[in-house]
Formats: structure tokens, sequence, C-alpha cells
């Protein structure tokens, strides 16, 4: 029947059906990879085939100076962090990052991770670990449990699961660990339930801080039976054409326990107007402990002032003082101290803990390190506009200077650490001739989307282009496997 | 034969004159849908072979 039919047509009509058919095979086929029907896709860039049929999903790496593309046949990471965008025609749900790589890293660039970013004011990316040396290292030494994910590492074999160490570390009383929790106990990618009390809390005077502050900002507060009220007074520079929204939260743990906005109607963009805006937040009813107060605004905006209610104020891994207005004292936990000038004006011999150290070209990330055992360490700036980072806090007193978060297993970490327990959540990459291959898992139900991407960044902490060390992480392949919500879940759901 | 031929190459100029206007006009719609597996410039490129082949071969035209 279909075959007389067949013969009946003239040739043309034969063509012109078969051309048709073929046109729209291919618009279904489009159409099916646009849409991802049933929620999964895979989308991966092998570094070593330099053909490629279109762009890919899987874009360049940037910035273009912390790549080498031309001393090896593969991109060479050189300098930290290296971002690169993933294009997706439709939004999904989560990732499985899968990166082939050569590690031709130095002894004190220990760690590589990975992270998508889900703050694009914050400019923060939710970074999950690809690889670890110390904790590599400490696995093959230490006594060893692995547990729901998790991993416990023992100095001494103490516990014979996670789940007893667990609950002696919730009762607040480790074996073998009479200096408090803090210095018996360091984490990886994992943060467990750790009710921070200051031993022997006074009330003090209340801090009133009128150091400004530029961009974004993290602190931790402590209050014991206080009330707790925090007003800001903050001052957007219009030096940008972009809105500048204020977003205050306060945070006891993950949870949100009191939030203000304000939204910028943006009526003066680009005119170097100085507007003041007031947000104050009084939280009732809230429990003794640490909480996390985080101030999101752009870099056009400043903290001028913050008036707070309680004694105990520490601003976590950064601050960015911008007062002009001369030398400047300030107090760190930390034993190094990343610092970058932004202004040729504020380029300085900066002392940090007691040393000098030289600042001698604006946007250039300078590292210093301090031996001196000692629980806050002065920062003196002569002049400000400097951005101070570290895995610490910062205060401008040694007595409001507190960090309820215990120690990471992080680039500073040594292996001859006094902690006799490490709970971390990792998974040591496979090692095979040389390569190594990470698997990392993303949520990108909160990841930030713009133009249908994903941003992404490998991250080695102290990797460095300009340091004329040869070290490098040489990419071989990016597999990213997506999953996400299917068609009928979309239209049903 | 060389009629038949003749037609295969403007027919084929056709199509994919057709399928590249409906590659951009996709393109316009949904940005990255078809460069991200498939440089246009292949299917550009294509075209134009076609294009000046059925100018050379021309097929005859219908009464």
């Amino acid at each position: 029947m279909l075959k007389s039919i067949w013969e009946k047509w003239p040739f043309l009509f034969k063509l012109r059906f078969i051309l048709g058919l073929i046109l729209f095979i291919i618009i279904i086929v489009f159409l099916y990879l646009k849409v991802v029907p049933f929620g999964h896709i895979i989308y991966e860039r092998d570094y070593t085939k330099s053909l490629r049929s279109g762009k890919g999903f899987i874009l360049g790496f940037t910035p273009a100076e912390r790549v080498d593309l031309k001393s090896a046949e593969v991109p060479r990471l050189i300098g930290d962090p290296i971002y690169f965008s993933v294009f997706t025609p439709r939004t999904f749900d989560k990732a499985k990052m899968t990166i082939v790589y050569r590690d031709n890293l130095a002894l004190d660039t220990p760690i590589v991770e990975a992270g998508v970013l889900v703050d694009n004011i914050l400019w923060r990316y939710d970074l999950k670990p690809v690889d670890n040396k110390a904790l590599d290292y400490l696995m093959m030494k230490w006594n060893k449990i692995e547990e729901a994910g998790l991993i416990l590492l023992q100095k001494e074999k103490n516990y014979n699961s996670l789940s007893d160490f667990n609950k002696d570390f919730e009762a607040g009383n480790l074996k073998d660990c009479a200096s408090g929790l803090e210095n018996c106990l360091a984490v990886y990618n994992y943060s467990p339930n750790y009710n921070y009390q200051i031993s022997n809390y006074k009330t003090g005077q209340p801090i009133v801080l009128e150091k400004p502050l530029r961009g974004a900002h993290q602190f931790y507060v402590y209050l014991n039976n206080e009330p707790l009220r925090l007003e800001f007074i903050l001052a957007d520079l219009n030096q940008d054409l972009k809105a500048a929204p204020i977003e205050i939260k306060i945070y006891s743990g993950d949870k949100v326990v009191a939030s203000e906005s304000l939204a910028d109607e943006n009526l003066k963009p680009g005119s170097g107007e100085v507007e003041e805006r007031k947000i104050v937040l009084n939280p009732t009813n809230l429990k003794p402990g640490v909480y996390k107060v985080e101030v999101k605004i752009t870099d056009d905006m400043v903290i001028k002032k913050i008036v707070s209610s309680l004694s105990r104020l520490s601003f976590i891994n950064k601050v960015w003082p911008v007062s002009n207005a001369g030398p400047l004292t300030l107090y760190t936990d930390s034993n190094y101290l990343q610092v970058k000038a932004l202004n040729p004006a504020s380029l300085q011999t900066i002392n940090f803990a007691g040393l000098g150290f030289k600042v001698t070209e604006p946007y250039r990330q300078f590292d210093f390190k301090s031996d001196l055992l000692i629980k806050s360490k002065a920062i003196i700036l002569k002049k400000d506009d400097v951005i101070l980072e570290n895995n610490g806090v910062f205060a401008w007193s040694p007595e409001s200077l507190f960090n309820p978060s215990l120690p990471k297993v992080d680039r500073y970490f040594s292996v001859k650490t006094d902690a006799g327990y490490i709970v971390a959540n990792y998974n040591k990459p496979l090692s095979e001739e040389g390569f190594k291959t990470a698997t990392v898992d993303f949520d990108l139900k909160g990841a930030y989307r713009e133009k249908g991407k994903y941003s992404f960044m490998i991250s080695v902490p102290g990797l460095k282009s300009d340091d004329n060390i040869d070290d490098n992480l040489e990419i071989y392949q990016i597999k990213i496997e997506l999953n996400g919500r299917t068609l009928w879940q979309k239209i049903w759901q | 034969m060389a009629k038949n031929l003749a037609v295969i190459i403007r027919e084929t100029f056709y199509g994919s004159f057709l399928l590249f206007l409906l590659f951009v006009i996709l393109e316009s719609i949904w940005p990255n849908i078809i460069l991200a597996y498939f440089n246009l410039n292949y299917l550009l490129l294509l075209t134009i072979i076609f294009g000046l082949a059925s100018l050379i071969k021309p097929a005859p035209r219908r009464n």
C-alpha cells in the first residue's frame, strides 16, 4: 500500500519529502536538547581534543592571566581562583562535576576546591572539596572511621564510631581533650552543632563602630541574657550605575532569626552623590550564644557606623576599612593575612604581629604569615582602603575579638596539629597513572544563573601566577551531570 | 540522471537555506541552543556551496 503510494509520487515530491523529514527531525532534536524533557543531561569538555563542532556548554577559563594555554596541550591553572561558566538551556536542581586533572602543585598549596556561585552580591561560591593533601596524609597516618558520609580521624583511637564521638562532642566532653573543643577538633567541609560559650563572660561596654567599611561584611556577635540591638548607618556612594539594595540578616546557626531589607530606587546612578540610609534590627527572645550578622550590600556602599548593644563583635574572614583617616589598628586571631590594596595611595608597610610587611603593588594580593603564638595579633595600617582577609576573625579591640568557629583543615593547617580529632565530609580523588579524578556534588537550587549560565570556580588557595614557581594544575576533562525536574513534573506540579 | 542531480542540488540548497534560517530564528529566541552544539558557519558554507552549484548547473524549468 505504502509502496504503491511512494511509487506514484513524482521524483521532486519524494526529494522534498525526504529533505523536509530530515529538517523536521533536526529541529525536533534541537528542541529536545533545549527542553531536556527527562531532566537529565551530561555536558563535558575534553581539553585534549582541539576540534569541536560548537561552542560547547563548558566555557573558557577566566581571568586569562591565571591560565596558561600555551605551554601544554591542556590548560594549566597557574593562579587562584579560576572561573568558568556552564551554559544550560534550562534550570537544574543538582550538578555532579567530575574533574580529571594532573596535580603539579607545590607543598604549600595542598587544597583544591570547586564551587558554584550562589550569591552575586557577596560574590560567594558554595565551595566543595576536590583534593586535600593534609587530609589524604592524615587518613593514612591516623585512625579512620567512615560513617554516614563523614570521616572521623583520631590521633589516638578513643572512639569506635562517629555516633559515640558525636554524643561526647554534643556534651562538650571529648576524651583526651582538656583544653576546650576548639583546640581538640578540626573540621573540613562540615559544620557540627556546636554551642559555643565564652567562659567567664562579663558584659562590657557596647560597641559603637565608626570605622567605615566598604562592601558586604559578616560578623559574629555574642550575647548572654542581653538584648540585641544593631543600628546601621550606610552610605550609597552612587559611583556606579547599579542599584544598591541592602539586606541584613541575623543567623543562629543556619537559621535566620531576624532580617531587614531596603530596596534602592536608584534615582542618582553614577552621580557620586552620597545617599545615607539607616537600618535597625532589634530581635527579641534570643537565646544566649553566638549569632552571625550578614550585611549584604554592593561595593558601591559603605557601612559608616554600627551601633551595637553588645561588647563582642568580630568580623568574619574579611574587612575593608575605608575611613581615609590615617593610622588604624585591628586585631585578628589568625596567623596569616592576605592584603590587597585597590588604591596606589594605600601602598605601605603593614605591621602584622610586630613584623613589617610591604604592600608594593595595587590590585596584587600579598600573603603575610606570623609564627607568633598569641591569640590576638595586631594589624597596624598607616593608611586604609585595603582589603584584609584570612581564615579567622577581625576586631577593633582585643577584648571584642572572639572566634566561635572550629579550626578548619585549610591551607595553613599543619599535620603536626595539637587537635586530636578531625571530622570531614570529604572523598579522596581517585588517582591513576598521575591523573586524578574527583567528583563534586552541587545543589543548584540556590545557585545564581545569569543569561543561562551558572558560574563555577576552581580554587587552589595560595596558587599565584606571579611568584616564579612552576606549579600548576593541568585540567584534562570537566564533565557536568545535571539533574532537574522532568517536563511532566514542570507541567503538572 | 544529470537532470536529477541538478534537481537534488537545487532542493538541497533550498533545504539547507531553510534550515539555516530556522537555526537563526531558534538561536534568536533561545540564545546558544544551536551554537553550543553546532557552528552555524559550517551550515552557511554548505548552503553557499549548494547555491553556487545550482547556479553552475541549473535544474531544468518546469513548464
